[in-house]
């Protein structure tokens, strides 16, 4: 118990030492001007900002821009790919060694398979000796699948069983039909395949898959789309099951059977795996025709429309069929975007990160109707509370920063927590923005960490709205936001997820995500009283995207694991030259 | 003689030369081999190398044993009606699927089958199916347990008769279950009359999908069973229930004949319409304040309600709603919580509020807190109430702040963790 006490301690120790070193995370290259900049507000200079930016006017043009690059590949913010994964390890690397271990651990697994086909007496040697006699045959098919073995073991196994019991049961069957599908004995799965079509009558959704992708791979690939109609009259097909139809109808140059699949699994809400699009695109090099370019360039929108980045294989196919279109030179590059929102290569000026009017009015309503009010107000609030609120906002807008003070309070693991938001709130209206504080009523009551001081004097700098105990304050913040118009920002760590799920569709969760993106201030690094700053917001969307001679697409580097609220910082920019 | 031994010598040599080429081929195989645990089986290799070459065994010979057994196999017709076949066609899949090793049910009634058609999703359906096989298993095997049972009961039986009966003396009749019935009835009818209410909200049909709702039935018998056996029985309410509602299907489903006998009230009225607003007292887990005492002249209300899903803050919005106190239990002051959400099971409810209620004791009527979800209790609780010293607070910081960071996962960065903490913690500095 003691000891537990201390490992907690000592964790907590380790957390709030940990936390400095994070945060020293940004470069050291990085002049503050940059990430000034990119804070959108010019208002927010500080002191030494200024003198940073005098320096940088004497640099010449040429040498910026080359701070910029070597800049825009390490300057991440909360949002950019990795960010959560490296967090993550710093996290783990403050457990401790225990977590290390348990990982390494794990695997030793004990394949014991034989390597050339036995006959029917060492096989029964064999099965004698093993633990499982009901199930030895399926679960040495197994160990033959998982350890990739050679076919000719796993036919000798099924002499035994025939020899042994006078039939093959399904689900060995099925195992040996999944082996064949994966080391490719294709003759093999259609000799299978006639023999289980004379003794089942139907299949399962397993067999039917593995047939699919089997007979994909040979000339007889169009029966594979009856299998999937007979998958299709149980449940609903599997990406992979279109997948490999499309790619052997494209192999066998059926572009409109292929497009007409794929128009299918639109209609169905799946998600086409990464290589049938890549096969889309290998493909087209060999026959290039305009209807062709049209379908090409209508899965570029669909993966623009969807939010898909592609991976680092797709990327490489999307470039070596624009290079190879005859006539029009196109060209490629691997880069990043600067933080102005600059390609580097074509200096085209990418897509802004604000909304649209349309698009704005719409969160507006979905945040309010979903988020605040959702199934039952008083889950959240209460309707009188939410009433004193839009009064008190509509009477006090607009504001240009929104805080969430309880987010901001706690953002030093030391400290009190009415001091943090004091300097937090102070700097901030040091440059003349307009505040909105938001918090709880218990806040007010004067305890140890909330001073009734400095909860004075941040109402002084700041309007302030302090929400019942109960009440969950983060709505409100984006209320707030939200209806003082574009400009407004708001402050806080909080990934706003559990908020972005109860948004109804999938479009309006990706305009959430894009506002958030584009408005959510992040405090990078707070010491007392010595430096306060905000990651960069970047300005511009990462989505595909093009112009009348120019496509950049983002995509996933190998490697970089990517989380949902995360977005590639690596480009592709395509450019044509006349 | 001579020659003899000399011949014996000779041969025992060759054998120990033999012996040493056997030890050294799976030697050298080894190198060439791939690093991972094979099983070698140099005896057999050789054994075909003698007898057959792997060409020779015929590696084929099962597809034409499956062919030839394959004919006896007749071919059922498919039958023509389409919203038969479909139904043939889903229940030959769950078929296949068993042939397949999947776990699904061996038996599937009709209404099992509409289920798993009406099922949105692949994955859907084979979790359905897999708890109805689990289900089925369970079944099969209570029944061989009763048939043994039976048997050796029969068998005891037969003993006895053997010795013959004998009369014996005794002071009462044997004292039948039915006896203990009227027992507990006379109780439950007494509370009925002077009991404390309790109250369990019906109100929470729409928020429970179909096996949250058989779930919060099978808990609310256990409760009515539990009360009635208790020394000193609540009396139950069921408020909000609408006749003929999913509840109430679902009552009847289970209780039969028996439904309309209990010593329950069930009412479609609200709790605030049949008693005074500042008696009743919403009893969850999200409440911020604690519940510190058992209050006899108050009236607790418990939802009834199951949600796997963790609808956060439901039964809250109702009691802010009608502007009742609401209270949770004193779980985090009496015990070291380890694991799982706060939200305790009605039956779990009623046995703790029935002990406190007859005992006032706390750690008493805590034990039936599942014991997977603590660690045990803490030492002096009573303690906390009394002063509330900085000490305290350091303490719950220190020992809660890093557990809570490996479970929780929150959307907001690790300063969130001390946040939520934080929002945990605000009524400790109230009063």
């Amino acid at each position: 118990m003691l000891a537990q006490r201390f490992r907690s301690l000592a964790l907590r120790l380790q957390r709030a030492l940990g936390s400095i070193p994070a945060c020293q995370g940004v470069p050291k290259l990085l002049p503050s001007c940059v990430a000034l900049q990119l804070c959108t507000a010019k208002n927010l200079t500080s002191s030494e900002f200024k003198q940073s930016d005098a320096n940088q006017r004497k640099t010449s043009k040429a040498q910026l821009e080359t701070i910029h690059r070597a800049d825009t590949g390490s300057s991440s913010s909360v949002f950019t790919a990795g960010a959560a994964s490296k967090r993550a390890e710093s996290a783990k690397s403050r457990m401790g060694v225990e977590m290390a271990d348990a990982s390494t651990v794990t695997k030793v697994t004990k394949t014991l398979v034989p390597l050339k086909p036995l006959n029917v007496d060492d096989w029964k040697k064999l099965k004698k000796e093993s633990y499982n006699k009901t199930r030895f045959a399926v679960s040495m098919m197994e160990k033959l699948l998982s350890a990739r073995a050679d076919i000719d073991v796993a036919k000798s196994l099924l002499v035994f069983v025939t020899m042994e019991s006078g039939t093959v049961e399904y689900e060995l069957l099925l195992k040996y039909l999944a082996l064949c599908v994966q080391q490719q004995h294709l003759t093999e799965v259609l000799d299978l395949y006639v023999m289980m079509k004379s003794r089942f009558k139907v299949l399962d959704i397993g067999a039917y898959s593995l047939f699919i992708s089997g007979f994909c791979k040979t000339d007889r690939w169009r029966e594979a789309v009856v299998f999937l109609e007979s998958i299709k009259k149980l449940v609903t097909p599997s990406p992979r099951n279109y997948g490999d139809i499309i790619i052997s109808a494209l192999q066998h140059k059926e572009v409109e059977t292929a497009w007409i699949l794929l128009k299918e699994m639109e209609s169905k809400n799946l998600k086409p795996t990464e290589s049938t699009l890549q096969t889309f695109f290998d493909h087209g090099k060999s026959f290039y025709d305009d209807q062709y370019e049209n379908k090409i360039m209508y899965i570029l929108f669909y993966l623009r429309n969807n939010q898909i980045y592609p991976g680092e294989g797709l990327m490489h196919s999307i470039h070596s069929w624009f290079e190879s279109i005859p006539g029009n030179q196109w060209k490629g590059h691997e880069t990043t975007i600067l933080q102005s929102g600059e390609c580097p290569i074509c200096n085209t000026l990418l897509e802004s990160i604000q909304l649209s009017t349309e698009e704005y009015h719409m969160l507006r309503d979905c945040v309010m109707n979903d988020i605040i009010q959702g199934t039952d107000t008083f889950k959240k609030t209460t309707p009188q509370e939410l009433q004193h609120f839009q009064t008190f906002v509509k009477n006090h807008l607009p504001f240009d920063v929104v805080i969430d003070g309880l987010n901001v309070a706690n953002i030093a693991p030391k400290g009190n927590q009415s001091r943090i938001l004091l300097d937090v709130v102070s700097f901030l209206a040091n440059r003349n923005m307009r505040l909105l504080v938001l918090g709880r009523k218990h806040m007010l009551r004067g305890t140890r960490s909330w001073d009734k001081g400095h909860m004075a004097e941040i109402q002084k700098y700041a309007d302030c709205f302090f929400t019942e105990n109960i009440s969950e304050d983060d709505p409100f913040l984006l209320y707030a936001t939200i209806h003082s118009g574009n400009h407004c920002k708001f402050l806080s760590r909080d990934l706003m997820r559990d908020h972005k799920a109860c948004l109804s569709d999938q479009n309006t969760r990706r305009l959430f995500f894009k506002w958030q993106r584009g408005h959510q201030l992040v405090l990078s690094r707070y010491n007392p009283r010595k430096r306060m700053k905000f990651e960069i917001i970047s300005r511009y969307d990462t989505i595909v995207q093009t112009s009348h001679d120019t496509w950049h697409i983002p995509y996933d580097e190998e490697g970089v694991e990517r989380c949902s609220y995360e977005v590639p910082r690596k480009w592709l920019c395509l450019r044509k030259h006349n | 003689m001579w020659l003899r031994v000399a011949h014996f010598f000779q041969t025992f040599a060759g054998l120990q030369l033999k012996t040493c080429v056997k030890n050294k081929v799976p030697l050298i195989k080894c190198q060439f081999m791939p690093p991972h645990r094979t099983l070698v089986l140099t005896s057999c290799i050789k054994n075909e190398e003698k007898k057959v070459s792997p060409d020779k065994l015929d590696l084929d010979i099962w597809k034409t044993v499956m062919k030839e057994t394959a004919l006896e196999t007749p071919n059922l017709c498919p039958s023509e009606d389409p919203v038969d076949s479909f139904s043939a066609a889903t229940r030959e899949l769950v078929q296949m699927w068993r042939l397949a090793g999947k776990a699904v049910p061996e038996n599937l009634t009709e209404e099992q089958l509409t289920i798993v058609q009406e099922l949105p999703s692949k994955s859907a359906k084979k979790k359905y199916l897999k708890y109805l096989a689990i289900k089925e298993g369970k079944k099969k095997a209570t029944k061989e347990k009763q048939k043994i049972k039976q048997e050796q009961a029969k068998y005891q039986k037969e003993k006895e008769n053997e010795g013959g009966i004998e009369l014996r003396n005794t002071f009462l009749l044997q004292f039948w279950q039915r006896s203990f019935d009227v027992m507990y009835n006379w109780r439950a009818a007494q509370s009925m009359m002077f009991g404390q209410p309790l109250i369990f909200d019906m109100s929470y049909e729409s928020y429970m999908a179909r096996r949250e709702m058989e779930n919060t039935i099978s808990q609310l018998l256990e409760c009515e069973g539990f009360n009635r056996r208790s020394l000193d029985p609540f009396h139950l309410y069921f408020c909000n229930m609408i006749p003929e509602g999913s509840y109430h299907k679902e009552f009847l489903k289970r209780y039969g004949d028996a439904w309309d006998r209990l010593l329950i009230t069930v009412t479609e009225k609200s709790y605030v319409d049949v008693f005074p607003k500042d008696k009743l007292v919403y009893l969850t887990a999200d409440s911020p304040s604690v519940l510190k005492s058992f209050q006899h002249d108050k009236i607790y209300i418990i939802g009834s309600v199951v949600d796997k899903s963790i609808q956060t803050g439901l039964s809250l919005a109702n009691a802010k709603r009608l502007k009742l106190a609401t209270a949770r239990l004193p779980l985090d002051e009496y015990l070291k919580w380890d694991v799982g959400a706060k939200n305790l099971t009605l039956n779990q409810m009623i046995s703790i509020l029935l002990t406190v209620k007859d005992t006032g004791n706390w750690q008493e009527a805590l034990k039936f807190v599942p014991k997977r979800k603590h660690e045990g209790f803490l030492p002096i609780p009573e303690q906390k109430y009394c002063n509330q010293s900085k000490s305290y607070q350091n303490k719950t910081r220190i020992d809660k702040g890093p557990i809570k960071k490996t479970r929780r996962q929150k959307s907001t960065l690790s300063q969130g963790v001390e946040r939520s903490s934080d929002r945990k913690r605000w009524w400790l500095e109230e009063d």
